[in-house]
């Protein structure tokens, strides 16, 4: 299937994905209501995009007590914002870290815009793309691993 | 409060002395005047801080605004201006810097912050959306900039949170201390980060949860995406991506510009090994980019071997590379590199500390000052160890840096010599362009209401050395070839509005202005998309004029005349022997340097 994969050698760290992202889905212009989410380390110069990898196994989905998150055949993520306690635990429970919760403290997650992600023609270095990919498993802190390890910085 | 679009609507006023803080609408009127940003900014310092008013005292105040464009999808729009009476100028003050701090002041729900009073114990002002808290920084006094950043974040717990820092070298009260977004975002010229280092501030901390509307959403993607397509097809965009403003080096130095061992030569025979091409060829590993920019202009880099190995960091610009390496005669780009490394760290102008570095290298050159006065420390052109040592001396106000610490012209009065030699407007030291070799930029230097610089109207035009342009845009052929002296005070009149929108709208000059981005057609077009205001282009370089007028009326106010409005002597009287800017030295008089109150009057 086709994810969104990450380049971390090739985000700039602009951040106009989230930008892009909550124009799309809310109207708005808010990282807090943005599907994908820079991390950023100024200091050793690594940004890297995090959103919902559409793992086989979805801890958030499992760790929802009320049963609000479902997953459709391709993996993606559905909130019942109906049903949402507003508990958080799928936050806790990602193991990428891609569930935000907005102001209601219902959960935020990619569903990859039906198919056609809006942040990926606006990444100004193609550090996005969509793409035909087996599941994609770098988390940031393997990606940083491996940056600082390729660019000789220490700690 | 009414609907806003753009603009987040509220100012916030922190008052230091009783620790209060309060929330009021923006004067709509200001935004429909001023925009945002620096217009802002400027007009409140005139309305608020009154004439003589000592800088570090607790009456003066320091305003940080960001624009209506910032914290939304538009190219580049992504700063804030800082603004005080400067304690290095002792007139109107203010430095402009992006990264992420603006974007999260307005997500907090801020077009403006007002700081007012005085803290009498160290703080730094914590805000998260409507909550604003003033958290001992007591234990972070002395620290680094670095340092700060990460016990703030601690101290919080939050890695998110966005921090504008005051360094050290502000809180030992140098002079020309700044303020850095992101550790290396600087908003260093004119000493805005000792004055809020003086009022017990030693840096915010910003955490936005809110959302910016615009007036037409549609209307506003539309000139957003033909912008971004404009950005990407520009014959500048990579150029810029792949070394920034660093690939100036190499351009003043083949146009015989490139000041070097303190302006006394245009050209540097080392160049090519300080170059901006050496730079992203050998060091560069990475692009980064300022908040929703479509050419990440920055550039991260690693030093992997020599005596500065494990040194990396972002940058550094072309102002930086040039103060440490041409200005004062070193050819070791590395060198350059921990310069600006520790600049940024100890929270230092890097212009100002490289001028009077240049400056003190010169007077020991010409035997004007021993070796004794200058703490035993060799003053040749080009000795690294002395350059390193004297920043570290300065930020400490420690022996001969102390002298230094308030900037050339100050330094000149207190040795009681080299006061021709100073290379400053109005006590602010200018920045590395002869302007010999750039008569445009030149007028701009000695009008700016800052005092010497070339962010105020950077007329770039008169570097395509085109008389078809000049004739096109300023009805006079000379007004666009360089060495020129004629219709240059329509050629910077104009820039000058062109560049004071750009900074109140808050997206960046390197690409909004120099590469032609945001006309006053077009920003006619897009504020009235974002924020619904609407007004001609002749009514939006109206407001341009009109933040100068307000800027040059809070100089006047403070005694500046026109009689101020003047470059150093030797720009005017001692031709650059060569290269390509070689035999023609500034005029003093004549259209050349017309004054701003010849203009036709406007409204």
């Amino acid at each position: 299937m086709r994810r969104l994969v990450v380049e971390g050698e090739k985000c700039a760290g602009c951040r106009q994905c989230e930008m892009v992202c909550s124009f799309h889905r809310a109207g708005v212009f808010s990282p807090l209501l943005s599907r994908i989410t820079v991390i950023k380390d100024d200091e050793r110069g690594f940004d890297y995009p995090v959103s919902c990898r559409q793992c086989e196994e979805c801890p958030p989905a499992e760790a929802c007590p009320t049963g609000a998150l479902s997953r459709d055949e391709t993996g993606i993520v559905h909130v019942d914002v109906e049903g949402c306690a507003g508990c958080g635990a799928c936050v806790d429970s990602c193991p990428f870290g891609a569930v935000k919760l907005d102001k209601e403290t219902r959960p935020i997650i990619c569903d990859l815009c039906g198919g056609d992600p809006a942040c990926v023609s606006r990444c100004p270095t193609h550090a996005i793309t969509f793409v035909e990919s087996g599941f994609f498993d770098e988390k940031p802190s393997d990606a940083l691993q491996r940056l600082m390890g390729r660019w000789g910085i220490d700690g | 409060m009414g609907e806003w679009y753009g603009y987040t609507g509220r100012v916030l006023r922190i008052n230091l002395t009783d620790r209060s803080t309060r929330t009021q609408e923006l004067d709509r009127s200001a935004a429909q005047m001023f925009l945002g940003g620096r217009g802002l900014n400027s007009r409140s310092l005139y309305e608020e801080v009154r004439a003589g008013a000592n800088p570090l005292g607790p009456e003066n105040k320091v305003f940080i605004a960001t624009g209506p464009l910032v914290g939304t999808m538009f190219p580049t729009a992504s700063r804030f201006n800082i603004s005080a009476k400067s304690p290095q100028t002792g007139i109107l003050g203010d430095s402009n810097a992006g990264g992420h701090f603006a974007p999260e002041m307005k997500f907090a729900g801020y077009d403006q912050i007002i700081i007012e009073g005085r803290s009498r114990e160290p703080v730094y002002i914590h805000i998260s959306d409507g909550e604003v808290e003033l958290r001992d920084a007591g234990y972070i006094t002395g620290r680094d900039v670095y340092e700060r950043d990460r016990l703030i974040k601690s101290d919080i717990g939050d890695r998110g949170v966005q921090t504008l820092i005051a360094g050290p070298a502000a809180e030992n009260g140098v002079g020309f201390a700044g303020v850095f977004a992101n550790l290396m975002r600087a908003a260093s010229r004119t000493g805005m980060g000792t004055v809020l280092a003086s009022k017990g501030v030693r840096a915010l901390a910003v955490r936005g949860t809110g959302s910016i509307e615009v007036a037409d959403p549609g209307r506003f993607e539309e000139l957003v995406l033909e912008i971004e397509e404009e950005i990407r097809g520009h014959e500048q965009y990579w150029p810029r991506r792949r070394m920034g403003t660093t690939r100036i080096l190499m351009m003043a130095d083949r146009a015989g510009f490139l000041p070097t061992r303190h302006y006394t030569s245009g050209t540097f025979e080392r160049a090519e090994e300080v170059s901006g091409e050496r730079l992203a060829e050998e060091f560069n590993v990475k692009g980064r980019g300022c908040f929703a920019c479509t050419i990440p202009c920055s550039r991260f880099y690693v030093v992997r071997e020599g005596p500065f190995a494990g040194l990396y960091g972002e940058g550094p610009e072309y102002e930086a590379l040039g103060s440490f390496t041409s200005r004062v005669g070193n050819g070791d780009l590395c060198l350059a590199l921990k310069a600006n490394d520790m600049c940024n760290r100890l929270g230092l102008d890097i212009l100002t500390t490289g001028e009077c570095i240049s400056w003190a290298m010169e007077l020991h050159e010409r035997g004007m000052l021993s070796r004794e006065e200058a703490d035993g420390i060799d003053l040749s052109w080009g000795n690294g160890d002395a350059i390193l040592a004297l920043i570290d001396k300065i930020a400490h106000r420690e022996g001969f840096g102390d002298l230094l610490a308030d900037g050339s012209r100050a330094a000149a009065e207190k040795l009681g010599r080299g006061l021709e030699l100073t290379m400053q407007v109005k006590g602010l030291d200018i920045i590395m362009a002869d302007p010999q070799g750039l008569k445009g930029f030149g007028l701009g230097y000695a009008v700016a209401s800052r005092g010497g610089d070339h962010l105020r109207s950077e007329p770039f035009m008169e570097l395509s050395d085109d008389p078809e342009l000049g004739l096109r845009m300023f009805g006079v052929p000379e007004a666009t070839l360089r060495l020129a002296d004629s219709g240059k005070g329509r050629l910077v009149s104009y820039f000058e509005d062109w560049n004071a929108v750009i900074d109140a709208l808050e997206p960046c000059k390197n690409i909004m202005q120099n590469m032609e981005i945001l006309t006053f057609e077009r920003a006619s077009e897009v504020i009235e998309a974002a924020t619904g205001l609407r007004m001609t282009p002749t009514e939006v370089r109206v407001v341009g004029e009109r933040i100068i007028n307000v800027e040059r009326a809070f100089n006047a106010r403070e005694g500046i005349t026109r009689k101020d409005d003047r470059l150093p002597r030797r720009f005017l009287e001692e031709p650059l022997e060569h290269g390509a800017s070689r035999g023609t030295s500034t005029t003093p008089r004549g259209d050349g340097t017309r004054k701003r109150g010849t203009r036709r009057p406007r409204r």
